[in-house]
């Protein structure tokens, strides 16, 4: 029966996409009327689920999941009303940037706190007998969960349409997501709202966390699973907009299912012709993100057009510092001269293991760098940073499998190939701006991390092992872990030879952009960060300026991702480890932890964020509780990063001594010219 | 006669149904200063948009220097000596007042700058901009505080650097929209007088609403309303124009 297949296939595809309306509406309607790119959505939605588990433990199926429908959702939503009022709150105004920060570092205190509570182990949420029934209708057999789960989650969209569409207070929200200033300027006080806004959205996403907890199962990965294809249906259907959040939801929910149902499944034979249905299990939708991106960039149903979007001022670690030129110079020096001398110290005190994470620390602080000439110096903010760091990872194990190991020749090919990609990423993305271009290298870094999974010579999701990088080229050299040798009666083997390698590659990179910034490309590029329109009317292309710097910030990012592969440590490049989202969330918040806009700043953030997750975990199962709390505040209090810190604390005590009152977080600033 | 270095024809900008420029023709000669007013919404910025670039016509043809520019992008025009200035002050407010003046500067001879010189070079060691840049600072009168921020100038300050970045982009027609938005009557003189000493040599577009500085500075004057040319003639003929008296100066003027 291929009809009746389908139509099976058809209604777990609509069940999926419900879902996604569920976990879409709210976020859309969120971005719409706050601008918050919500990340932690997805732990909301993960949050419901296991309130569910508790709720239903002490009065089983029956009973316990009709109380922890209605019980789960209203406890999520007021947790979500809590995050608005104490953290997202003080953020209004500044650039969605700091939103992507802030509700990143929610992901890893909620996540963890979840960890904390029930545990990693996977854990099924029991629904009530007669609902996961299997029931047959016109030869269509599916679960009566099914049916519940599209007939609830309709509902549910049916009575938030009312809400914003027949009430006051939705004609309000709904006209403050088309134009929040006209609202302020009819009198209305739209911030009293955002609360509201920001709780129903969480309690829809709960609600979303339990119906597919009752469908799939419970574990701490799937706010995770969800987040990415759920901001995939908002920018299909077009942020803020709730029929778009719905009409985007079914589409990408059916469209997946369809797609991972007929997976190259042969469709029709004509002659010698096969026609099948393309592998392209995962892709489609991030495929399907980028067309209307680039078509239609405000979303299938969206009516905001981009001059409408008032973004705010994003903070560099600007300039005005309490240190002078020559001690920056000095300090930067000293720093230098400290990294070479580390591995002493460590040989002395006899653990190799912090070479490894010195090791790890060069290359993310290669990394953060290349992240900080688009974002702290163009202000383009890519959301898919970490597909140049995977490709480079990628290219070099490949180069070293089948072409040289020359660890010169693997670092070029990764950063050729990286810079290739870029340019093409960025010639199709940078034409649309702000959040959108986010969004459009958020979709690619996806369908990249997705592709690695199709192919054979990724290695699918096993990835690539097997290789070894040579320092030298030809057969003048040594492999790494050939490299041993002894100095003072200790054995030096092949991290410490890496390690010299990362952090000549780290300076050299420093210097490099420094220089660069020194120079008209750079100083065109601060100029655009200030004002891009005075930069196109004094006569710089703005775009070709942009891309460029996009290629150049690939090309080292590649770097960063090659030096992955080249590392000891390293023994296989796999999906996860190099292209997922994760990452490229990780890295902005290293760079912004740091300080953006100084080149020094993102590595330090590196320093301090391998640093202080090393530390932690050594203490307690829960450091990314404590890292993502740090995080939190320091977005909160400490917006231009680490290398602030000294002219905040000289004005914090210039005010003290004139007692002037409060300080304004947003007032210090550092030099960027170091 | 002399040569025309702006030409419009047929200038028309829809949005939806609303027609806010309606063929509109004009015709600026090398050397000459043009003020084009009329009361809000007649179209007076959207006809500077459509000459600058930042929005593109619907219909008609942009000529500069005898060249149809009309599909031809911002920066572009700026090159060929094209220069504008805005009505809110838009300048680099994070770099100091030098680098403002030096970055447009650099933009005249970013021609002459090769690919690896464009990435290594220190941006400081090009004579030819570094002179333009010492040049259009002493011009603008902000030599002495040309390595402050530039948000933190006066107001009026900054309206002197904004003038002084169209000026080191070396333009042949300087385009200038309300140049003097919000200034004091000291400040406007003050104003005035700048773009009469430092862009006198230059052919000039202003856009402006306060009709009495127009009448003492122009040449000419097109006079627009919801979106057509009224009139255009010379301070005195607007003046002693009966339709542009009963449409705009409203009788005001004896």
């Amino acid at each position: 029966m291929v009809a009746a297949d389908f139509i099976e296939q058809l209604l777990n595809g609509l069940t999926l996409g419900m879902v996604y309306v569920l976990l879409a509406a709210g976020l859309s309607v969120i971005f719409g009327v706050m601008d918050v790119i919500n990340f932690s959505h997805g732990e909301l939605f993960a949050l419901g689920a296991y309130f569910s588990l508790s709720i239903i433990a002490p009065f089983g199926a029956g009973t316990g999941f009709w109380i922890a429908i209605v019980v789960a959702p209203v406890a999520v939503g007021l947790i979500g009303a809590a995050i608005e009022r104490t953290t997202v709150r003080p953020l209004y105004g500044r650039d969605p940037l700091y939103h992507i920060l802030l509700t990143f570092g929610l992901v890893l205190v909620i996540n963890d706190g979840i960890r904390l509570i029930w545990g990693t182990q996977q854990r099924q949420l029991a629904v009530p007998e007669y609902l996961s029934r299997p029931v047959s209708i016109l030869g269509v057999q599916v679960s009566v969960y099914n049916y519940f789960m599209i007939v609830f989650a309709a509902l549910l969209a049916v009575v938030t349409w009312y809400l914003l569409n027949r009430t006051k207070y939705g004609m309000i929200i709904r006209a403050g997501s088309q134009d929040r200033e006209m609202v302020r300027n009819v009198g209305i006080d739209i911030d009293q709202y955002y609360t509201l806004v920001f709780g129903v959205g969480a309690a829809l996403a709960a609600v979303a966390g339990i119906v597919l907890g009752g469908y799939q199962n419970v574990n701490t990965g799937m706010g995770n699973s969800v987040i990415i294809p759920a901001f995939v249906v908002v920018v299909l259907g077009g942020l803020g907009s709730f029929r778009g959040a719905v009409f985007g939801g079914l589409l990408v929910g059916v469209v997946q299912t369809l797609m991972r149902a007929y997976n190259g499944s042969v469709v029709a034979t004509v002659g010698d012709v096969t026609l099948s249905v393309p592998n392209l299990e995962g892709l489609t939708v991030y495929l399907l993100m980028i067309a209307v991106l680039l078509v239609k960039p405000q979303g299938l149903f969206g009516t905001r057009g981009e001059e409408s979007e008032s973004e705010g001022e994003i903070l560099v670690g600007g300039y005005g510092g309490v240190l002078a030129d020559s001690t920056r110079v000095r300090l930067g020096g000293i720093a230098v001269v400290a990294l070479a001398l580390a591995p002493l110290a460590i040989l002395f005190m006899g653990d190799q293991y912090y070479l490894v994470v010195l090791n790890e620390i060069l290359i993310w602080a290669i990394f953060a760098l290349s992240l900080d000439i688009v974002m702290g110096y163009a202000g383009l903010v890519p959301l898919g940073h970490t597909m140049f760091y995977g490709v480079g990872a990628y290219t070099a194990a490949l180069v070293m499998l089948h072409y040289s190991q020359s660890v010169f020749v693997v670092l070029l090919g990764a950063i050729l190939i990286c810079a290739v990609l870029a340019w093409i990423v960025g010639s199709l993305s940078i034409r649309v701006s702000g959040v959108y271009f986010a969004m459009i290298t958020l979709a690619f870094a996806e369908l990249l991390y997705s592709a690695v999974f199709k192919f054979d010579f990724t290695g699918g999701s096993d990835g690539l092992l097997g290789f070894e990088a040579f320092l030298g080229f030809g057969t003048i050299g040594a492999s790494l872990s050939n490299i041993e040798f002894g100095l003072l009666g200790y054995e030096l083997g092949q991290q410490f030879v890496f390690y010299y390698l990362a952090l000549l590659i780290a300076v050299l990179s420093l210097l490099f952009a420094r220089r660069m910034m020194n120079a008209p490309f750079g100083s065109v590029l601060q100029s655009i960060r200030e004002s891009e329109e005075r930069a196109e009317f004094i006569g710089y292309d703005v775009n070709r300026y942009k891309r460029r710097a996009f290629v150049i910030s690939g090309g080292m990012a590649g770097l960063a991702g090659g030096l992955l592969a080249v590392s000891p440590s390293t023994v296989i490049i796999s999906p996860d480890q190099t292209l997922n989202w994760i990452h490229s969330g990780e890295v902005i918040v290293i760079a912004l932890f740091g300080g953006m806009g100084t080149l020094y700043g993102p590595m330090i953030g590196s320093g301090v964020f391998f640093g202080a997750e090393e530390f932690l975990s050594s203490y307690t199962d829960q450091w990314r509780l404590i890292i993502g709390t740090m995080f939190i505040l320091f977005v909160l209090f400490v917006p231009r990063g680490i290398v602030s810190i000294p002219s905040l604390v000289a004005q914090r005590l210039e005010t003290a001594n004139n007692a002037d009152g409060p300080v304004d977080m947003d007032e210090p600033e550092v030099r960027s010219d170091d | 006669m002399t040569e025309t270095v702006l030409e419009t024809d047929g200038l028309t900008k829809r949005f939806g149904k609303l027609t806010a420029v309606d063929d509109v023709s004009l015709s600026v000669a090398d050397g000459e200063f043009r003020s084009v007013i009329g009361p809000n919404g007649a179209g007076k910025t959207t006809t500077f948009n459509l000459i600058t670039g930042a929005l593109s016509p619907s219909a008609g043809v942009v000529r500069f220097k005898g060249e149809d520019i009309t599909d031809v992008a911002p920066h572009e025009r700026v090159g060929r000596g094209l220069g504008r200035s805005f009505q809110i002050t838009n300048v680099f407010g994070g770099l100091t007042v030098r680098e403002n003046v030096r970055l447009a500067a650099q933009s005249v001879h970013s021609d002459d700058i090769n690919p690896g010189e464009a990435l290594f070079r220190d941006k400081n060691g090009f004579d030819e901009i570094a002179e333009q840049t010492g040049t259009v600072l002493e011009q603008i009168g902000l030599q002495d505080r040309a390595d402050e921020h530039a948000e933190a100038l006066a107001y009026g300050d900054q309206r002197r650097l904004e003038l002084g970045l169209v000026l080191a982009t070396d333009p042949d027609l300087v385009m200038l929209d309300e140049p003097t938005a919000g200034m004091s009557s000291e400040e406007t003189q003050a104003t005035m007088n700048l773009i009469d000493e430092v862009l006198s040599d230059r052919s000039l577009m202003l856009i402006e609403h306060d009709i009495d500085l127009v009448m003492r500075v122009s040449d000419r004057i097109t006079v627009l309303t919801r979106g057509e040319e009224l009139a255009s003639g010379t301070p005195d003929e607007i003046a002693n124009n009966e339709d542009v008296r009963d449409a705009y100066l409203g009788g005001v003027r004896e």
